[in-house]
């Protein structure tokens, strides 16, 4: 199963415009994973196709994402509203790409961490695609990873 | 078109949880570090995990969709991660190696899908997530407690924390 950049940045800019009002736009700066401390959060895909959706922001735009979603000043925003903000957006992200999906498939809840110099791995699965955009300057990243399939024993 | 989220609703009443759901992690921590570690676990008292405390410095983290759902968390200590995941994989792997996380997640994978069996519930087990840093911090789900198990190993500590809950057969799971 293949996702095209166009797909996911689409998604990205529908998801951003319609659940907190901003616009994005396509980043070619390479500045992924440089900022010093972000939310991230991983939201798993099981059934037809087993792989999971990774969606990492610095703290500057997920606290601005939990002060649009909970009408709440950025300064007034708690660790969990924060939390609750990127899990929430990554929901959606998993939502539209089962979306994409041709059969039965499965989400997870979505597992989130916060933090300065961390990295999030999983494990098992093989990058799909990566896009990277930009909101109010910041570099956001989204990742579409698949399982790898354990090979079956010959008969 | 994606819904938009309402506002942060307040802090849920917390649903007790089952024993039932309790007890297969534990057994399944033992039987996985006995077996496939070759070392013995200590299980501590469980408590309640009711601040967002940064978890350890290494974090594999399991979700469960279906009848059950939720998010199974373990936690080590940096240097406890690598002796024991040096020992698991027969060889020294540094916290560096891209092979860590791998043999960690495997780990966790292994003690989730020991529990899974146990629980005897219609459940998939996702792939693991692995956190390698200091101070990070993992959501829990708000309206279920997040019983937390301190482990003891001769090789360092580690935790385990579950955060689940069953679900109606059927509604739990978000069907294409």
């Amino acid at each position: 199963m293949d996702f095209s950049t166009e797909e996911i940045y689409t998604l990205a800019e529908t998801i951003w415009n319609s659940t907190l009002g901003l616009a994005i736009e396509p980043d070619s700066s390479g500045a992924f994973g440089t900022h010093p401390r972000s939310t991230a959060a991983c939201i798993q895909i099981t059934g037809a196709w087993n792989g999971a959706v990774m969606l990492d922001c610095p703290a500057e735009i997920a606290r601005l994402a939990a002060s649009i979603m909970f009408h709440t000043e950025p300064d007034r925003v708690t660790l969990t509203d924060v939390q609750d903000a990127i899990a929430e957006l990554a929901n959606m992200f998993g939502g539209n790409i089962k979306g994409l999906l041709p059969a039965t498939c499965y989400l997870s809840l979505p597992a989130v961490v916060e933090g300065a110099d961390y990295s999030a791995r999983v494990p098992g699965s093989r990058l799909k695609n990566r896009l990277s955009f930009l909101c109010n300057g910041h570099v956001i990243s989204i990742a579409i990873l698949e399982r790898i399939e354990p090979k079956t024993a010959a008969a | 078109m994606p819904s938009t989220p309402t506002a942060s609703p307040p802090a849920a009443p917390q649903a007790p949880i089952s024993p039932k759901l309790i007890a297969p992690f534990v057994n399944s921590v033992r039987s996985v570090f006995s077996t496939m570690v070759k070392v013995e676990s200590k299980v501590g008292i469980p408590h309640l995990k009711d601040v967002p405390a940064p978890s350890y410095d290494v974090s594999g983290i399991i979700g469960f969709s279906g009848d059950i759902v939720g998010n199974v968390v373990v936690s080590f200590q940096k240097a406890a991660a690598e002796k024991l995941v040096s020992a698991f994989a027969g060889a020294s792997i540094p916290a560096e190696s891209p092979d860590f996380a791998d043999a960690l997640g495997e780990l966790a994978n292994m003690i989730a899908g020991g529990a899974k069996k146990d629980l005897g519930v219609n459940a998939s087990i996702t792939c693991p997530s692995v956190i390698i840093g200091q101070g990070h911090h993992i959501a829990r789900l708000r309206d279920v407690p997040c019983i937390v198990f301190p482990c003891q190993t001769e090789f360092g500590n580690f935790a385990v924390e579950v955060n689940i809950k069953e679900v109606q057969p059927g509604a739990g799971r978000k069907e294409k």
